[in-house]
């Protein structure tokens, strides 16, 4: 698919602004390049490339992740990520390379989700030919240490045993959710595994998983910035040294439509009760519903805004929480900012509300008041108005996600996953073309308005299961007087009947999660 | 936000500050060279008669601008004893309103430009800022301008808004660091306002809904123009921008309120506390030792700036020996966090087996030891100077990050250009200074840890 061309340089931003309004940022020179004659086998590379730029952004996409992991061995692939972007070469241990790019503060950081992994690096140009180097050996001829394996199985072990089941309980209930959604299912298990995958994996299967996975056309090669031809023709070769293969694509089976209020109450000591529910759509970026409900999402709550509706009920106008937002897709957040981390394309996505931590006694009351706001959305959609601002702000917003040269990489090679043209481009397009018919229908078409898995991370679970099970009333309490708005919504809220199914509301300990 | 060094398991970064390169590179401009400035930008600063701090910097970023807005106030501020945590409470109610623009006409504006907007709160400061298209500059300062001159907001509205600031406390206390930094301030200072975090002391967030009255007079000391810096970056014209700066913020009228910071005593006795974590977690070790306030011309800052690294970073023998080849912690890190008045040196680390705790702590306070007694050569220090200088101008990549950048030397030095000044000191430190520093410093006198296990473990 061919792209917008801009001259050079200044490709990182976004092209000049009619009104208010952002125009799309295209990437710079982009294209994707098979080899060019059947002789040189390689990878497929996507190139962006901005002539002047002396800073060199590579995104080396491998097309496995969580779901390639073989059954009993879960972490298997983030395992042999780790071994690969914090481990050693052949010719260099891990302390050698991790001096060798100090001084020019370099980076090389892993990424793996269930679909795909991915190595993220960056650096100045001066230094990319020795930086290079490093990096393709990294890939190319791992070291596979026995002290590295310890190290980095340690890490993830830890990761799962004590800061996602004890010290983070955000993640805690974004993860646990998951993992409800995708039960039986090739997405069940969270990207680092599980502890017993973990536990059981051995240095040999890494070795073993490495081999079968790292082929040349089970890879694209993704480069930014100012690099030259004959750098990513030395670049394709080198990787076109990979042994041929691809990895079969495993089958995802479509997951169980949810019938009723499924709910998991995690057990766990904390100040606060963090909430998270969602249920699967049957939609990505490469359907054009997924367009539509990007609005209804974004009108219920993008990340981290405090314009939408949930944040301004729960947290605006009753002051129960720090934030409240609603995801189309799979949302991680990218580091310090509020945007999407690119790199995490799935084939099957979810819809979910994240409910930040509330005090204890108000848990039941804020899950109903979150799930009332996601039933008017679905019984009444958007009003002309409502919808004509909603699509104003992510049309200028979405032009503030790729603003550097490394996530417009990211972003074109997600494009390419969901075999569409350049995300943001693709964004405006459909956008422009939408009518609040096409919004609302699609709310009703795709999402629910009554039946959800959820999740609650909480010390007082036992009480909070019987309240949830008997739909008992959830009276609240506020710190000051709010407005008859409120308390009128309050006589209905606190008493809402939630489609509860006692059989499958069940307290479950944080020790005993992403154990198998 | 505390300065933390915990390593995110899956984004990890190596050798930190991962980051792009800088427009400079772009142009052709080599890494800062002897004498030259390290940002590599034009800035514009103006100071207008009411004393509110302009700076303005075109940045080639077409169509797009970051609008910062510095309050040189933060919890270093809050000296009245019960109002701990009050910087960021009111940081909170800026976004309920005024009487030309209601709270949700403010949000509807900048829905409407579609732009990404936020704030926070440290010690020394409160930042807002807006990015959004450079287009909408002139509905950004109207909105801004407004806000910052004219507040207004009920008691009611007030009081729910505390309700979001305990939501934020709680939603931090699942991470044990919370805690941590919450205890070694407590233990650590005595008199200083440092003594709580950003967040304040939990009793105080919980009385902060009967402090309407209070707010007010927070609003009216604080929030005034010679106590403010406006930071614009991006795409815009410096002239034009000033002059809209002039019509929109020369109204704002100057303060009277005089006050002083707290004195902190020297500390002349080890301190030390422990923190029994009631879920499972690796036992965490943090030692801190108090170090002076930021300062763009002595060389002790920059120096521990350097020794962090040295001593801590994943190339230090201390991470390639407890990290790499023990394996006995999985996160090691250690660093000077600048601030207005003297504050703390910190180095924190997880331990894998809590048997291994006081070993762990023994091998921290050897490092310190050998810095003031082994000294590092001239090769580490040119290795040290080149990291930080790369990593700084890695970062400055988009407005956002670049006027962040800024509002940081702002808040501190009150100049922009104290960034410049600051990084040339670099290049005067010898590993003789590194010596004098970490004898000055690394005192076991001057010395505070603190601990956080699960289970009984010390």
């Amino acid at each position: 698919m061919k792209h917008q061309k801009l001259p050079c340089v200044v490709l990182f931003f976004l092209s000049l602004a009619a009104c208010t309004s952002l125009r799309a940022q295209s990437p710079a020179t982009e294209k994707a390049s098979h080899p060019p004659s059947a002789a040189v086998a390689a990878p497929l590379m996507v190139e962006l490339h901005s002539t002047n730029s002396p800073l060199i952004s590579f995104r080396i996409l491998l097309h496995a992740g969580s779901i390639n992991d073989p059954k009993g061995k879960e972490g298997l692939n983030a395992l042999t990520a780790l071994m690969i972007g914090q481990g050693g070469t052949k010719d260099m241990t891990y302390k050698q390379i991790v001096d060798a790019l100090y001084p020019w503060a370099a980076s090389i950081s892993p990424q793996s989700d269930k679909e795909v992994t991915v190595f993220i690096a960056n650096i100045h140009k001066d230094n990319l030919q020795k930086f290079y180097r490093i990096f393709a050996n990294l890939l190319l001829q791992p070291r596979f240490d026995e002290s590295d394996f310890k190290r980095n199985k340690d890490e993830l072990l830890n990761y799962l045993q004590n800061t996602l089941r004890f010290n983070d309980d955000e993640d805690l209930g974004k993860q646990s959710l998951e993992a409800m959604l995708y039960a039986n299912h090739p997405y069940g298990h969270t990207p680092e595994g599980t502890v017993d995958g973990l536990k059981s994996i051995t240095l040999d299967d890494v070795k073993a998983y490495y081999k079968k996975v790292y082929t040349r056309d089970n890879i694209t090669l993704g480069i930014a910035g100012g690099y030259t031809p004959e750098f990513v023709r030395g670049m394709k070769a080198d990787f076109a040294k990979l042994p041929p293969g691809k990895v079969a694509a495993v089958t995802l089976p479509k997951p169980a439509p949810i019938m009723d209020l499924q709910i998991d109450v995690v057990k766990k000591e904390n100040r606060a009760t963090a909430l998270s529910f969602g249920c699967p759509v049957d939609v990505t970026r490469a359907d054009k519903d997924f367009y539509a409900l990007m609005v209804a999402s974004s009108y219920l709550g993008e990340h981290r805004t405090q314009n939408g509706v949930l944040f301004n009920y729960i947290r605006g106008l009753r002051g129960l929480n720090y934030g409240d937002y609603a995801y189309i897709e799979n949302f991680i957040q990218d580091g310090g900012s509020t945007f999407p981390v690119p790199n995490i394309p799935r084939r099957h996505q979810f819809f979910s509300v994240w409910i930040r931590p509330v005090e204890p006694q108000n848990a039941h009351f804020a899950l109903r008041a979150a799930l009332f706001q996601v039933q008017q959305l679905v019984a009444k959609g958007l009003t002309k108005e409502q919808f004509e601002q909603q699509r104003r702000f992510l049309l200028n917003y979405s032009k503030l996600w790729n603003q550097t040269l490394s996530r417009r990489l990211g972003t074109l090679l997600d494009s390419k996953f969901y075999g569409i043209d350049y995300f943001p481009d693709r964004v405006d397009r459909e956008l422009k073309a939408l009518k609040v018919e096409d919004v609302n229908a699609a709310i009703k078409k795709h999402l629910q308005d009554k039946n959800f898995d959820v999740t609650i991370i909480t010390r007082d679970a036992e009480p909070l299961k019987t309240a949830l099970a008997e739909n008992t009333p959830s009276p609240i309490q506020y710190a000051g007087p709010v407005s008859d708005e409120v308390l009128r919504d309050d006589k209905v809220l606190v008493g809402l009947k939630l489609n509860v199914n006692p059989d499958k509301l069940r307290v479950v300990p944080a020790s005993e999660l992403f154990e198998k | 936000m505390e300065l933390l060094w915990v390593l995110s398991r899956r984004r990890k970064i190596v050798l930190a500050m991962a980051g792009f390169l800088l427009l400079a590179f772009l142009l052709g401009a080599p890494l800062q060279s002897a004498g030259a400035d390290i940002f590599p930008y034009g800035i514009h600063k103006d100071v207008l008669e009411n004393g509110l701090t302009v700076i303005i910097v075109p940045y080639d970023s077409p169509g797009v601008v970051a609008y910062y807005t510095v309050v040189r106030t933060g919890s270093r501020n809050e000296v009245e004893p019960g109002h701990s945590g009050f910087a960021h409470f009111f940081e909170h109610m800026m976004f309920r309103g005024t009487e030309k623009y209601s709270e949700q006409k403010y949000n509807d504006m900048l829905k409407s430009i579609g732009a990404d907007t936020n704030a926070s709160t440290s010690d020394d400061v409160t930042t807002y800022y807006i990015n959004a298209s450079s287009s909408a500059l002139e509905t950004i300062m109207d909105l801004e301008s407004d806000r910052f001159q004219n507040l207004k907001y009920t008691e009611a509205a007030f009081r729910t808004e505390a309700g979001s600031i305990m939501g934020e406390y709680n939603k931090n206390y699942s991470v044990p660091f919370q805690s941590i930094f919450e205890k070694l301030r407590d233990t650590a200072f005595a008199e200083h306002t440092y003594k709580h975090t950003t967040m304040g002391f939990l009793a105080d967030i919980k009385d902060m809904p009967n402090k309407y009255e209070y707010s007010l007079k927070f609003f009216d000391r604080w929030y005034r123009p010679e106590n403010c810096g406006l930071i614009i970056v991006g795409d815009v014209k410096p002239e034009a921008t000033l002059a809209m700066v002039k019509k929109y913020y020369s109204p704002w009228r100057r303060g009277s309120y005089k006050w002083e910071a707290s004195h902190e005593p020297e500390q002349t006795a080890p301190r030390s506390a422990h923190i029994d974590w009631k879920n499972r977690t690796l036992p965490y070790v943090v030692l801190a030792y108090h170090v002076p306030a930021f300062s763009d011309k002595g060389l002790d800052g920059p120096a521990l700036d350097m020794l962090s690294q040295l001593m801590f970073s994943e190339t230090s023998a201390l991470y390639q020996k407890l990290v790499i080849e023990k394996q006995e912690v999985d996160q090691l890190g250690g660093g000077w966090a600048k601030r207005r008045d003297p504050y703390l040196f910190t180095i924190s680390t997880r331990v894998k087996n809590p048997e291994n705790v006081a070993n762990v702590r023994k091998e921290i306070e050897s490092a310190l030891d050998a810095a003031q007694h082994q000294p590092f050569n001239e090769e580490q220090l040119a290795r040290v100077r080149s990291f930080l200088k790369y990593s700084y101008v890695m970062g400055l990549n988009t407005p956002s990050r670049i006027a962040s950048q800024l509002a940081m030397y702002v808040q501190l030095a009150g100049d922009p250009q104290a960034v410049n000044r600051y990084y040339t000191l670099y290049d005067q430190v010898t590993p003789e200074k590194l010596e004098e520093v970490a004898k000055k410093y690394f005192r076991p006198e001057n010395q505070t840890v603190v601990t956080l296990s699960y289970g009984g473990v010390k």
